[in-house]
């Protein structure tokens, strides 16, 4: 192994195997995140029954694809941005930049990780939901994995802009939560017709996402231009958002308030 | 005894009058190197130097102290040596690499405990920290050696019996030897520690200063430590730089230090209470002050220009009908060297300060001799040796 791909590895391996040793050690709230997340989902699906009846439960495969991605993406934001912050909060934020492999090849290692860690607990959340309604959905791994993850490319793109402004502004958790709605208003905007709609985040993943599961269609099936529209949406993102955190935090270090909170 | 025993102007060794101050303690290859180090913080009004032109060089395996008043700038001074803070102005060289060239390539060899125990994952065991931090730092905790360094550190630091235990049930000392440890379990061969015994019990913080001694001396790593606490200073450091309002005002070998600041400064005890007009002779002619009764004995402290004036001081002194009991010699330590040259009051601080400083001579370390008999040392009372315990630290 090269010196660089040992470190990466190192790095990827130091990073996850914090979030297992976490995960198990508070197991309670681990499971709680979870459950949290499914009575939610319940929540949605048995009151929408008793409220709404019919209009729930034509469009329950939408609505279960769309939790699912809001699980995904919500804890993808939240690992990216919220970890910086707490990073900060706790005093390692400033360790971390003194890394070797440098701040943005171990922000690329944690939102790799993250993004993986939030896939598996989506798609954990999304076999609950499936036995709770009883619904089926194709779930063709080489499909939904890859348009999960460019898909969630947009929102860790976000998670970086507002870590850099946390950085900078310190308390913003109400920013923060005011985001969580837009995710879903997001993940819910109908892209078709409206190409410019293509262009925020979530939306045109969450579109194919929802052809993909409910309807079955294979990712080499989409037309390739959905797909560049789609790829080229996440790394616009990802790379505006990552330059904008570079910038915040070199702002930052140049205030000499990285490591406060 | 000759005129050259004078020290109320110190030696131009150790005491920056013009702001760049210039090590004597240099012996062997320079690990660190900084050069016009400036940092400002704000603009108009509210604008703040808090680093100006900040420039030295350490050796390999020194151990640096860096000693300020709150707001001296060390800590933004450390910060902009490691990257951490931008600097406005100036170059920082660490193992021959600019830290704002290639700040990757300098953490291979620096590593940093800034904030105490806060530098480390209080929901992980102390263990699972050193894992963690290994890792940032490129070594694999699974290899064999880094297993028994990690070993070694638990031990080093008297960390073994908490090594499984979550970091948020230590002690405020198990936390900070935590941090120490991850720090160092990166391996580096320049450690900056800022205030590394802040909060420490005595039995820890001299564990600590054990710990520091030996990997300088053992390893040869080169640490820069910051910290108020004087006694950390004076046992562990090897060279002194004393910041104020972001300059260097100091930067000498612990000993350079307080014996540029030693003074012909001692304290007479009476029995009985001198005469007025003989306590205005020594007030005029040896300015002696801090007149205080202890029971029946009367005390003074004063501040001699010239070796003569000790015997012509003991002769006005015996010539009055009160017996004298003591002649108390006052040594300076580093904290009356620091006081001297921080405090703005006693005219110390920046430019030109040091010989008032040294005048000022506050008490310090007392050596106390025979009542009547010559300072210790005869001549030259810079040379005389301590007799009995140091009472004032």
């Amino acid at each position: 192994m090269t010196t660089t791909g040992r470190g990466l590895f190192l790095l990827a391996r130091a990073v996850l195997e914090k979030k297992v040793i976490l995960w198990r050690r508070y197991w309670i709230n681990t499971a709680f995140g979870f459950l949290g997340a499914y009575l939610f989902f319940a929540m949605i699906f048995f009151g929408g029954q008793a409220v709404a009846g019919a209009a729930i439960t034509d469009t329950l495969d939408g609505i279960i694809v769309g939790f699912f991605l809001f699980s995904v993406a919500i804890s993808a934001y939240h690992s990216t941005s919220g970890q910086v912050t707490r990073e900060a909060q706790w005093g390692t934020l400033e360790q971390l930049y003194m890394s070797p492999s440098g701040m943005g090849t171990l922000m690329a290692v944690k939102t790799a990780v993250n993004i993986c860690t939030s896939i598996a607990g989506g798609l954990v959340l999304l076999a609950m939901m499936l036995a709770t309604t009883d619904q089926t959905l194709s779930i063709d791994a080489v499909t939904v994995v890859p348009l999960v993850v460019v898909t969630t490319l947009s929102v860790v793109g976000l998670g970086f802009v507002f870590a850099g402004f946390a950085l900078l502004y310190k308390r913003i958790e109400n920013v923060f939560q005011l985001l969580q709605f837009g995710l879903i208003a997001l993940i819910a905007t109908p892209v078709d017709g409206r190409a410019w709609l293509k262009a925020l985040p979530l939306s045109q993943g969450s579109s194919l996402l929802q052809e993909a599961m409910t309807e079955g269609t294979r990712l080499w099936e989409f037309p390739a231009a959905e797909l560049a529209v789609l790829v080229a949406n996440g790394l616009c993102y990802l790379a505006v958002g990552y330059l904008t955190f570079h910038l915040l935090l070199r702002r930052a270090r140049k205030l000499g308030v990285m490591g406060h909170y | 005894m000759t005129d050259s025993t004078d020290t109320t102007e110190p030696p131009e060794s150790a005491i920056d009058r013009g702001g760049a101050a210039r090590s004597e303690v240099r012996t062997g290859e320079t690990v660190v190197s900084v050069s016009g180090l400036t940092k400002t913080y704000g603009s108009g009004d509210d604008r703040v130097l808090a680093v100006d032109g900040v420039g030295f060089e350490i050796d390999r395996g020194t151990v640096v102290g860096l000693l300020g008043p709150n707001g001296a700038g060390k800590t933004t001074a450390i910060k902009a040596m490691l990257g951490l803070v931008v600097p406005d102005e100036g170059s920082v060289t660490i193992e021959g690499i600019e830290t704002t060239d290639a700040p990757r390539a300098v953490y291979r060899h620096v590593a940093a405990m800034l904030e105490g125990a806060r530098n480390v994952y209080w929901r992980l065991t102390v263990r699972e920290n050193l894992r963690f931090f290994a890792r940032l730092g490129g070594h694999d905790p699974t290899e064999t050696a880094v297993r028994e360094r990690h070993d070694r550190l638990l031990e080093d630091l008297d960390l073994v019996a908490k090594a499984d235990v979550p970091v948020n049930k230590l002690s405020r000392g198990m936390k900070q030897k935590t941090s120490l440890a991850c720090t160092l379990a990166r391996e580096t061969s320049v450690v900056f520690l800022d205030e590394p015994t802040l909060g420490l019990d005595v039995e820890s913080s001299l564990d600590l200063r054990a710990e520091l001694r030996r990997l300088a001396e053992r390893e040869s790593i080169t640490i820069v430590l910051s910290s108020h606490d004087m006694d950390v200073v004076e046992d562990v450091c090897d060279r002194v730089i004393i910041m104020d309002e972001g300059r260097v005002v100091a930067d000498d070998s612990l000993e350079e230090l307080v014996d540029v600041f030693r003074t012909q400064t001692y304290r007479v005890t009476v029995d009985g209470t001198l005469a007025p007009e003989r306590r205005e002779r020594l007030e005029t002619e040896f300015g002696a002050d801090d007149w205080t009764r202890v029971g029946d004995h009367q005390r003074f402290d004063a501040t001699l220009r010239q070796g003569d004036d000790f015997y012509a001081m003991m002769d006005v002194v015996r010539e009055s009908p009160c017996p004298l009991v003591t002649v108390t010699a006052l040594e300076p330590d580093l904290e009356d060297v620091f006081l001297a040259l921080t405090d703005r009051e006693s005219g110390a601080s920046g430019s030109g300060g040091s010989g008032e400083a040294a005048e000022n001579g506050a008490a310090g370390t007392e050596t106390e001799t025979d009542a009547g008999s010559k300072p210790v040392g005869d001549d030259d009372p810079r040379t005389r040796t301590p007799r009995t315990e140091a009472t004032d630290r």
